[in-house]
């Protein structure tokens, strides 16, 4: 799910970046706070960062001690996205293996379908493989899939979340 | 795997936070990145250096899902969704899946059919109704 948030964040100017007065003009702010966000990638709560929209408001300044610099509370408002347990969505399958199939979702590349979650399809090895059904329903690379969202795990290491989903469900498989 | 609180989309347990924050259809996110992409052209020359990998993995996401494609229907399907008791959340749900039936709707969101909702099936089949009116003269 997409979510529009506001959230405070400490932007720190470096000394040299103060201009003869001593002063920040809003626009070194403000590319600050999109270069920290990018970096930032995604986080625990509020899921991956994906964009700034406006700026709310800038706090007053205070200058770090020992660094000389200045540290801005801002409140900016955003968007994120984030994948809830239970959530139902839909994406792209970019990789079939032996057990399973990843799908793309939003901005998040590990999202797992277990052969397990996959009722009634079975895997069709090949040049091109595929799970496929009775009903020669397929899964399979570029497919368009719907499924529901079972577990979420933050990876902190790589700053990602892997995500295990299911097809168990009405309404739930490939879609066209 | 994260199961505390037992977050559970379905029966809204998503976190009293997230329960009274503004969510966005992938339709609306579509407009918010292009907006920002085409502002980014201007600025650069080489506009996919600046941004994020997850702005552009998202970009090429909410491109293939939005099922609505013309601004004027993204507000309608927002200003429909509204008139019924939904959460931000499972309006949301519903904007991008687009279910077609009502038995869909409520496997999408079940938990429209929660005790003390009043969204019983006939509001649920006229919701669905109004929808389907604006993907007619999309």
């Amino acid at each position: 799910m997409y979510l529009k948030v506001k959230l405070p964040w400490n932007v720190i100017i470096p000394a040299e970046n103060l201009d003869q007065k001593g002063l920040i003009l809003q626009r070194s702010i403000i590319i600050r706070l999109l270069d920290d966000f990018a970096c930032r990638k995604a986080t625990k709560d509020l899921g991956y960062y994906l964009a700034v929209s406006s700026l709310e408001c800038i706090g007053e300044g205070k200058v770090r001690q020992y660094s000389g610099d200045v540290l801005f509370p801002v409140v900016f408002n955003g968007v994120t996205f984030k994948l809830f347990r239970g959530e139902i969505l839909e994406g792209v399958v970019h990789k079939v293996l032996k057990h399973g199939v990843f799908l793309r979702c939003g901005p998040v590349e590990n999202v797992y379908l277990s052969h397990l979650k996959m009722p009634d399809y079975k895997y069709v090895p090949g040049e091109n493989p595929v799970f496929m059904n009775d009903k020669l329903s397929k899964i399979g690379k570029d497919v368009s899939a719907r499924f529901i969202v079972i577990g979420t795990k933050r990876l902190e290491a790589d700053r990602e979340f892997q995500v295990l989903v299911s097809l168990e469900g009405d309404f739930l498989g490939p879609i066209s | 795997m994260s199961g505390e609180e037992e977050e559970n989309a379905a029966e809204l347990k998503i976190g009293d936070e997230f329960l009274k924050a503004k969510c966005l259809m992938n339709c609306e996110v579509s407009f918010i990145l292009e907006h920002k992409y085409e502002q980014l052209r201007h600025m650069s020359e080489d506009p996919l250096n600046q941004v994020s990998q997850v702005f552009e993995k998202s970009l090429q996401y909410v491109k293939r899902f939005s099922r609505y494609k013309n601004p004027d229907a993204v507000r309608q399907v927002r200003e429909i969704l509204s008139r019924y008791q939904l959460t931000e959340f499972e309006l949301c749900v519903l904007g991008n899946l687009c279910p077609e039936t009502v038995e869909e709707a409520i496997a999408m969101v079940p938990s429209m059919k929660t005790k003390g909702r009043g969204l019983d099936e006939e509001a649920i089949e006229k919701m669905l109704n109004d929808l389907s009116l604006i993907k007619t003269f999309e």
